[in-house]
């Protein structure tokens, strides 16, 4: 009873203080965007090559479903991330150290939270189902036919989510930046995995349980069946778009046929997410970071001496101690300008300082392979060689926010004008350093297109970033949108091609946005300069 | 050099201020803020340094108000927040570099600067760590560099010698009185023992209000002939404490011996006692919580 009421009362604190937090509200945009979208037909489900079911509640349910899966599954894991990091950094994680709280009990508190705050989103993609279905009233109103999906199938992929939110807070290399990355391809890799599998077993009896942990072979079983009976020419699995055209060949489906084996499954992986968290405490180090960064020997020894000769000093007789004299050389007069290539060195040197030896090792490899490539693998090692410093452009618009710096630095001359320009020219070159051998390539082939494209490339990234660090004074929003936009990049997706990688690239559009990007991300930092 | 306070007000909520109607006339020296938590020093000082827009009032420096250039005081700015971070992969050494290239400093000078405070704080054995590994006092001496790095004409200090050691803080509050000749120097603290043996001037907040502001000589008249002491077995001190404000007690053989501020001989066996600033602070802070 004790226990649950820990629980309860870490949950509902953690949850709580998420609520009221900027992200949260987001959170409900996207949910209310993605509600509208599938309930007007536009987030538009199809069986290969072109099927479509017909818009009623328990197509909307799926679709709903789907979508919701997709998008928070990857967006939803980096919102709720962060909770123990936040402890972390203000304190309170030490606090909690040293009461009798478990590391399971913690962590499970946190996975509570995480679910709570993702089960909200679905819970109103249910009250949105309805509420499209009373006003736009298509065809009869079915409640279970469109909260069943949602409730039974996207809920304990919520769970999971929140679940892997935790174990990824818990190892300490996977809680920040890296993490983040290595989930995007986790979650991209799982979930064509389970794609793949789709509408290969018996009606309503999934194949793989443990691997459709999306529920998307339920669902893709279901509608592929429905569509191959009205089209015989229909093929197996599903797509989805956004599309505002009238679709033209509809058929028929009235929801999932809900079995046993099916139920099992769902709770299988709300099962599996509390037993993800327990695990993860195993790798949770309760707030003690001593293990992080062993002290070297001749700093321990230093401590000593320094604590042997303090020991030895009488409080008494402090006051009597010899105070060395304030020997500080004048400053010459108009001391303090603006001087961009000293601050642009600063900034450079605080950007790539802490990079291990490989990651250096590994830039200059790209390089050599851009330089050494055909021109179209270059274009592909391009875009690698422009991922690989995400870590780095993820810190940019508000490192002075994550370090707390911002006192100090803000109350600079000129913080605007000085060192914004500065930060953003030193990840203009970290980017122009890592992809120089596709330039040089570029030009050596006389391409012109591709030189334009490459430098508004190298514009467009650390603009980007700096708008969406400034904005959201996290790296999170830029780290899940910039890995989506470079994997849609390596599928040649030309409207998101801002490097001029592919014909018909509208890079001289990105070029106009970057200054549209770097406008907004300055008047966002004066904005928050004037408020203090 | 002149730093002109007027009206200063700044309003967090409907029905809450952290500063109300403050007005300051500052010159070179060192002029101490003290005030219990809450006090308004924090939002005070934060506002000097431009971090914070008032929501009422004037802030002159040498006539030019910062509310409209604030680089023409941030160029001659030192602000040692009372909570601040550090970049933990970069070096004591390496951050205060980037801290004069914000600052806009000469490379050359802004080197043999940083030689010199690394001297000062006493910094020079771990100047080339990591800033992660340091020591809440170690951070606290990179903070108190970073602010004396553009030789600043105004140095802002709030709660400076938190987390420093006895004999740092000693050496801390020897160097602003060594530095205070020709600049205006701001320290904001709790601990009286430190204003008292810094300041030349010091001004008592509460409540986001001014109390007094005077030479510590002043203050401590407004008192005089009103502090005594004597020693009481200590079954009578919960008594006492209901009837007087207590600034000290102190466990002797014979009982407690107690301090009291008090207009007459609170006891026949209490002695009149020079005063200390603790007193008045305490004096001053109690009464205005009694009235408000």
């Amino acid at each position: 009873m004790k226990t649950l009421r820990i629980l309860y009362a870490m949950a509902r604190a953690d949850f709580l203080e998420r609520t009221r937090r900027y992200s949260f509200l987001l959170m409900l945009g996207l949910v209310v965007w993605i509600g509208y979208l599938s309930a007007s037909g536009q987030f538009r489900m199809r069986v290969p090559p072109d099927y479509t079911g017909i818009v009623n509640s328990a197509w909307v349910g799926a679709t709903m479903t789907v979508t919701v899966s997709f998008l928070l599954g990857w967006v939803g894991f980096y919102i709720v991330k962060g909770s123990v990091s936040r402890d972390y950094s203000t304190g309170v994680g030490q606090i909690m150290a040293t009461t009798p709280l478990s590391r399971p009990l913690y962590l499970l508190g946190k996975w509570l939270s995480n679910f709570a705050v993702l089960a909200i989103a679905v819970f109103i993609l249910v009250l949105e189902g309805i509420l499209m279905n009373l006003v736009l009233g298509r065809g009869s109103f079915n409640l279970l036919a469109l909260a069943a999906p949602l409730v039974i199938i996207a809920l304990p992929f919520m769970g999971l989510i929140a679940a892997f939110a935790v174990l990824f807070e818990s190892i300490a290399w996977l809680r920040r930046g890296l993490g983040n990355l290595i989930y995007f391809f986790l979650f991209l890799f799982g979930l064509a995995g389970t794609a793949a599998f789709a509408t290969v077993g018996a009606p309503g009896k999934p194949v793989n349980p443990l691997l459709d942990f999306a529920g998307w072979q339920i669902i893709g079983d279901g509608i592929s069946r429905a569509a191959q009976a009205a089209y015989p020419g229909a093929a197996s699995g599903f797509a989805f778009s956004i599309s505002s055209e009238p679709a033209t060949k509809l058929f028929q489906w009235n929801g999932i046929q809900w079995t046993a084996d099916i139920f099992l499954s769902r709770l299988l992986f709300l099962l599996i997410a509390p037993g993800l968290v327990i695990l993860s405490s195993v790798f949770f180090d309760r707030f003690d970071s001593s293990h992080l960064a062993p002290m070297k020997k001749q700093n321990i020894n230093q401590m000593k001496e320094q604590k042997a000769s303090s020991d030895l000093t009488p409080v008494a007789t402090i006051e009597a101690l010899p105070v060395p004299e304030a020997h500080l050389t004048p400053l010459p007069a108009g001391r303090a300008r603006f001087r961009l290539g000293t601050l642009f060195m600063a900034e450079l040197k605080l950007s790539l300082k802490g990079q291990h030896w490989w990651w250096f090792t590994v830039v200059i490899g790209l390089v050599i392979a851009q330089l050494l490539s055909g021109i179209q693998a270059t274009r592909i090692l391009l875009i690698v060689a422009w991922v690989w410093p995400i870590l780095i452009l993820g810190g940019l618009g508000w490192r002075e926010a994550r370090f707390d710096t911002r006192q100090i630095v803000f109350s600079a001359p000129r913080p605007l004008l000085n060192q914004l320009p500065a930060a953003w020219l030193s990840a203009f070159v970290v980017m122009a350093l890592a992809g120089s051998g596709a330039l040089v390539r570029f030009i050596l082939a006389g391409d012109t297109v591709s030189v334009l494209g490459w430098i508004t490339g190298a514009i467009f990234i650390p603009s980007l970033a700096f708008f969406l660090g400034t904005l959201t004074g996290s790296s999170k929003a830029f780290e899940a949108l910039y890995v989506l936009w470079m994997y849609l990049l390596t599928q040649k997706v030309s409207m998101l091609d801002f490097a001029g990688l592919t014909p018909h690239s509208p890079w001289f559009l990105y070029a106009l946005l970057s200054l549209v990007l770097i406008a907004l991300a300055v008047f966002t930092r004066q904005r928050q300069l004037r408020s203090g | 050099m002149n730093l002109s306070i007027s009206h200063l007000s700044k309003q967090y909520r409907r029905d809450f201020w952290g500063l109300r109607d403050f007005d300051l006339e500052l010159g070179p020296g060192v002029t101490g803020l003290l005030g219990p938590n809450g006090a308004g020093k924090s939002t005070l000082m934060r506002m000097l340094a431009t971090i914070t827009r008032p929501t009422e009032g004037k802030v002159l420096w040498n006539g030019v108000d910062i509310l409209k250039s604030p680089d023409v005081l941030r160029a001659v700015l030192g602000y040692l927040p009372q909570d601040f971070g550090i970049y933990p992969n970069l070096t004591g050494q390496e951050f205060l570099e980037y801290m004069a290239a914000i600052k806009g400093l000469e490379a050359r000078s802004a080197r043999r600067r940083i030689e010199e405070l690394l001297v000062l704080v006493n910094l020079v054995d771990a100047a080339s760590r990591p800033l992660g590994g340091y020591s809440g006092g170690m951070k606290q001496r990179v903070g108190i560099a970073q602010a004396l790095l553009n030789d600043p004409q105004l140095l802002i200090v709030d709660e400076p010698t938190v987390g420093l050691d006895p004999e740092e803080r000693v050496r801390f509050r020897n160097l602003l009185s060594d530095l205070s000749g020709e600049r205006i120097i701001l320290l904001s603290t709790h601990i009286v023992s430190d204003v008292e043996a810094t300041a030349t001037e010091i001004v008592i907040l509460n409540q986001g209000r001014k109390l007094q502001h005077a030479v510590p000589e002043k203050l401590l008249e407004l008192l005089a002939g009103r502090v005594w002491q004597w020693t009481v077995p200590s079954t009578e001190l919960p008594a006492l404490k209901q009837k007087f404000i207590l600034s000290s007690t102190a466990r002797r053989a014979d009982g407690i011996q107690v301090r009291v501020v008090s207009d007459s001989a609170p006891s026949p066996e209490a002695q009149p006692i020079p005063p200390s600033l603790e007193d008045v602070y305490l004096q001053l802070v109690s009464t205005d919580g009694t009235r408000s």
